[in-house]
């Protein structure tokens, strides 16, 4: 049996990371268990990156409520946690006349959820805003924005660990059950089980994402219905984020945002996603068909998606939960005191998750905190800094880094100029996580024109070197993935 | 007794033009030799009839230096059902920097006329 | 900011051949940057042997091919340094690069791009499917065994007959793991035919054209993928679909000529070679800016690129010491058959070496060269396939003063 815990938050996507974060602000001992080897493996990290306005959901929704708010605290996130945002504005492009009252029912829908900085523009001002897009008009939403949605959940997870939170990687829980607490048969405490030991704590918190229903089974809180939905993405070369300011949408229809084009926080383009319904919330392939059809939407919204420049792709699935009619619900975040008192129950949680990450996470909290007191945490430090990104330096200041830190003279990924200080503080992260794909997120290393094929070698070794793994432990991104069999000459054993 | 000679077409890979070589050939003896542009084809072909030879790289283990590996090659080809032999030989090699380029690390590999040496200097770390 | 006669970006084959010849013609302020911590460049990983036949008269491995060079760099006291990137070239031949001592601009007066090229990696192919760890290019796959003492695969399928994926197909033989075939989209291999003999069939390993990886499985490591037959427009053939179980996917798809640095700085590249548009000088459209070796164009031997850096230097020497070389006002266009050809301008005045590729198998062909619909020199080829580099001298005394020039395959 490990320790005893007040609070274990199941999951650390942008969420479960954002829930630990508001739980270090008061004296609780609480732990992330997390399936993956890193946070933000799942939807966190697999979406359009994009800081929604908040027009987008039925008023009085929480979608909406979190959406709005956790637009208007990005600015103080990104401070306090160090990760990459640019308030960009986005727009909506329209043509036809149906188009254009779609866009005035979604201006009215914004203001009634609060949402501000909505325009409707013409067509030369769409084109002063973005050169090269197809459209008449548009629905300009200026507070609209993009962030790194990796280095946002790292923020988070890393200042909750600062703050003493204990994550736990490659811990699925496989099972709840529960234990009497001490002589009063009726008090008890919940028991994770997981292929590493069991856990006890008297709070759980379900933050997993595509896996809530399960854990909300667990939980003994039965008969949501939770269905995927799959999106695709193509990536295009960084060169091509020069030509978009910011992302452009068609004009939404009531369920789905539609096929978008979206400059990302470092200059290249995401197109996408579509939306397939799936049961296999495991299965991230891209299919032929559908890069081909995403090329072929965005470019009737944007002409500069040529195949030449692709240099990935990727998909990201959307936990939706549905009635029984198969219609899309609000986000559900409850406390079911009568089936599972002390279970924070969150369910259904998609867009704009990401946007109302910390709202929800102190929506979460607080639900706690109506029926516990909980005492503040005097030394929670708000602030976590990053890894200096030497290539974003002028070349003063990249001349005082190498002076600080002669690791800062040796690059080791070319493409995207990423040194070996920058590795090696990426490797020795706060939260203990060793994959490559670990060390690709936190840096941009591997991320370029090459994409690692003069640099993963490197990498691979310095991960060796400096965690004192052999080479057969060394795992790309998930559990299982080996990068390498062995030596090809084994040193004689003395 | 025509039926008994045989026409066979050779790529030669002494060298990168990779001429395609036809040989008409009766009871393994070759009559007749045609599109290759140097005498060294007429030699691989009467080599590949008679016992083809090949030659391999591949690297040896070395301890104190700034590489790994140092790479090695064979200074002669061998017969073509040498080679994992040769490998096996070869796998068991262990050298201490500083390895110089050119130096014989193991002679008569198979105790076959082939030396297996060094093609790169590692220095000490 | 130091002032240089040249800096030469690249300490691989093309960036020590030219360094060499440059002070061989007497120009001795030269720093050559090299971003590894060693000289050599990509030889030092193509431990192989069938380097140097033409230069050498032997069959050397990569390694010592390229020691062969600095054994003369050392020799001669010629500057260079190791660990260095550069991060900037600018367009009027400033260099900022990255070394141990620190943060360096040059001035150069001439600037010799030698970067060499990369692999085409999955992402640009826009291989559909998963994304588990298991796929490498073939260089990658080729540096973890011959530089690092590190086993990158057990069951292999390799996708592309380039060169250096038939090369690592033989490598990975070797060294115990099974691979299982190799198939290439194009109805003809890519390599040449030699590593066909010595790589594959030396070793039973099939060929397959016309035939492509239309699937990856795998969430963690790579446990397999789909391979189909493709149509004579490179598309999949639907129900020709056929599962290969492996671990590994090595990937011999292209290489792309390296040049960031250079386009940054205003060099105008050929969407054929992806490497600059240069002159019989092997100048780019910024005076002083020169290209050689495979930042150019892709080579298939390194004799050639040792040659090309070469006359490059010739050229630079010249610009260095008169300040300006003839004009190179005749355009080199490529017409049927003919994928690409180097220089694309020349002045008319001189001798030149054209080098070229098609873009398919040929026999008993001929490459012509035309100005003004008239053939001014023809080459006759036994045979022409895209995996050589075809290359001939053209006389001056053919070339007219006006016109532009055509080049292609009949």
């Amino acid at each position: 049996m490990k320790e005893a815990y007040d609070v274990i938050v199941i999951g650390a996507g942008v969420v479960g990371s954002a829930i630990a974060r508001e739980l270090s602000r008061y004296q609780l001992k609480t732990a992330v268990l997390e399936k993956n080897l890193d946070v933000c493996n799942e939807t966190s990290g697999r979406n359009s990156a994009v800081v929604h306005g908040g027009f987008a959901y039925d008023e009085g929704t929480l979608k909406a409520r979190f959406c709005v708010a956790g637009n208007q605290m990005m600015e103080q996130l990104s401070s306090e946690l160090d990760f990459p945002f640019i308030r960009c504005g986005k727009v909506l492009v329209g043509n036809t006349d149906e188009d254009m009252k779609q866009l005035e029912r979604t201006m009215a829908q914004g203001a009634k959820n609060g949402a501000t900085g909505l325009e409707l523009i013409d067509e030369e001002r769409l084109h002063q805003l973005v050169p090269a897009v197809v459209g008449k008009f548009a629905m300009w939403s200026k507070t609209s924005g993009i962030l790194d949605p990796f280095l946002f959940t790292v923020g988070l997870a890393e200042n909750a660990h600062a703050n003493g939170v204990s994550f736990f990687f490659d811990h699925q829980v496989t099972g709840i059950s529960r234990e009497p607490a001490g002589s009063d048969s009726s008090d008890f405490h919940y028991i994770l089980h997981t292929a590493h030991g069991d856990f006890r704590t008297r709070w759980v918190v379900n933050a997993a994402g595509l896996g809530c229903k399960a854990i909300s089974d667990m939980l003994g809180i039965t008969g949501y219905r939770v269905v995927g939905s799959k999106g695709n993405y193509i990536i295009l070369k960084k060169q091509m984020g020069a030509l978009l300011p910011m992302p452009v949408y068609p004009v939404p229809s009531n369920t789905y945002m539609g096929i978008h084009v979206t400059p990302t926080v470092d200059g290249n383009v995401t197109v996408g996603p579509d939306a397939d319904l799936v049961d296999d919330f495991s299965y991230y392939g891209v299919p032929q068909k559908n890069m081909d059809a995403l090329a072929e939407s965005a470019s009737n919204l944007w002409p500069h998606i040529h195949k030449e420049d692709q240099i990935r792709n990727f998909s990201g699935i959307l936990p939706k939960w549905v009635d029984e009619n198969g219609v899309i619900q609000d986000f559900k975040i409850e406390v079911k005191d009568d089936i599972a008192p002390r279970a924070v129950n969150l369910v259904g949680i998609e867009s704009p998750g990401l946007t109302g990450a910390v709202p929800i996470a102190q929506y979460a909290v607080g639900l706690i905190k109506e029926r516990e007191a909980l005492e503040e945490n005097p030394d929670f430090n708000p602030i976590r800094k990053g890894i200096t990104r030497f290539a974003a330096c002028t070349r003063e200041e990249q001349a005082k880094l190498i002076a600080e830190n002669p690791d800062y003279s040796d690059i080791i990924c070319q493409c995207e100029e990423i040194t070996r200080a920058e590795i090696l503080a990426a490797i020795h992260n706060p939260l203990g996580v060793s994959t490559m794909t670990g060390i690709k997120y936190r840096t941009r290393a591997m991320m370029g024109g090459c994409q690692s094929g003069f640099c993963q070698m490197k990498i691979e070794q310095l991960l060796e070197q400096e965690l004192g793994k052999s080479e057969t432990e060394i795992c790309y991104s998930r559990k299982g993935s080996w990068i390498l069999s062995g030596k090809l000459r084994e040193e004689p054993s003395v | 007794m025509s039926e008994n000679i045989i026409k066979k077409t050779y790529t030669c890979i002494i060298c990168p033009n990779g001429c395609d070589i036809e040989a008409e050939i009766k009871d393994g003896e070759i009559l007749s030799i045609t599109g290759h542009t140097c005498p060294k084809g007429e030699a691989y072909v009467h080599q590949e009839l008679t016992a083809p030879t090949r030659t391999i790289a591949t690297s040896v283990l070395v301890l104190g230096g700034e590489l790994p590996l140092a790479s090695v090659r064979l200074t002669n080809p061998i017969p073509k059902d040498k080679i994992f032999p040769a490998m096996e030989e070869i796998k068991k090699l262990t050298l201490t920097a500083p390895v110089k380029e050119g130096t014989v690390v193991l002679e008569k590999v198979c105790g076959l006329d082939s030396d297996v040496i060094v093609t790169k200097n590692v220095q000490v770390k | 900011m130091e002032n240089k006669d040249v800096v030469i970006i690249g300490g691989g084959p093309a960036g020590l051949a030219a360094a060499l010849e440059l002070y061989k013609k007497g120009i001795h302020d030269i720093i050559i940057l090299e971003r590894e911590n060693h000289l050599g460049g990509i030889l030092r990983q193509c431990i192989h042997d069938g380097f140097g036949l033409s230069r050498f008269g032997k069959s050397l491995s990569g390694p010592e091919y390229a020691q062969a060079f600095i054994d003369e760099i050392e020799k001669n006291h010629i500057p260079y340094l190791t660990n260095a990137t550069v991060l900037e070239l600018t367009n009027d031949k400033q260099i900022y690069a990255m070394t141990r001592e620190g943060l360096k601009l040059y001035q150069a007066k001439a600037v010799v791009l030698a970067m060499g090229c990369r692999e085409r990696s999955r992402g640009a192919l826009g291989i559909p499917g998963e994304r588990p760890s298991g796929v490498f290019t073939a260089g990658t796959a080729q540096a973890y065994m011959n530089l690092y003492n590190r086993m990158p695969a057990k069951e292999v399928v390799i996708l592309g007959s380039g060169d250096i994926g038939m090369i690592m197909a033989r490598r990975l033989t070797l060294e115990g793991a099974h691979v299982q075939a190799v198939f290439e989209i194009m109805p003809h291999p890519s390599g040449l035919p030699r590593n066909i003999i010595q790589c594959l069939e030396d070793y039973d390993i099939p060929l397959y054209l016309s035939h492509t990886v239309t699937d990856i499985h795998g969430d963690s490591r790579l446990t397999g993928v789909t391979i189909s037959q493709v149509d004579e427009h490179l598309k999949p053939i639907p129900g020709t679909e056929k599962e290969y179980t492996c671990d590994t996917l090595i990937l011999s798809v292209g290489l792309i000529p390296d040049n960031l640095l250079s386009t940054d700085a205003g060099v105008t590249l050929d969407p054929h070679t992806k490497g600059a548009y240069v002159d019989e000088h092997f100048q780019t459209n910024i005076p002083g800016v020169f290209a050689a070796g495979n930042v150019l164009h892709v080579h298939d031997l390194v004799d050639f690129v040792s040659l090309e850096a070469e006359a490059l230097a010739d050229s630079a020497a010249s610009y260095i010491r008169d300040g300006a070389l003839p004009p190179c006002s005749l355009p080199i266009k490529t017409g049927n058959g003919v994928g690409h050809a180097i220089p694309q301008r020349i002045s008319g005045t001189k001798d030149f070496k054209l080098s070229l590729r098609v873009r398919s198998h040929y026999r008993d062909c001929r490459i012509l060269l035309r100005q003004n619909g008239e053939v001014i020199a023809t080459k006759k080829m036994k045979k022409a396939i895209p995996a050589e580099m075809i290359q001939f001298t053209v006389k001056s005394e053919a070339i007219q003063e006006h016109g532009e020039l055509e080049v292609s395959v009949e």
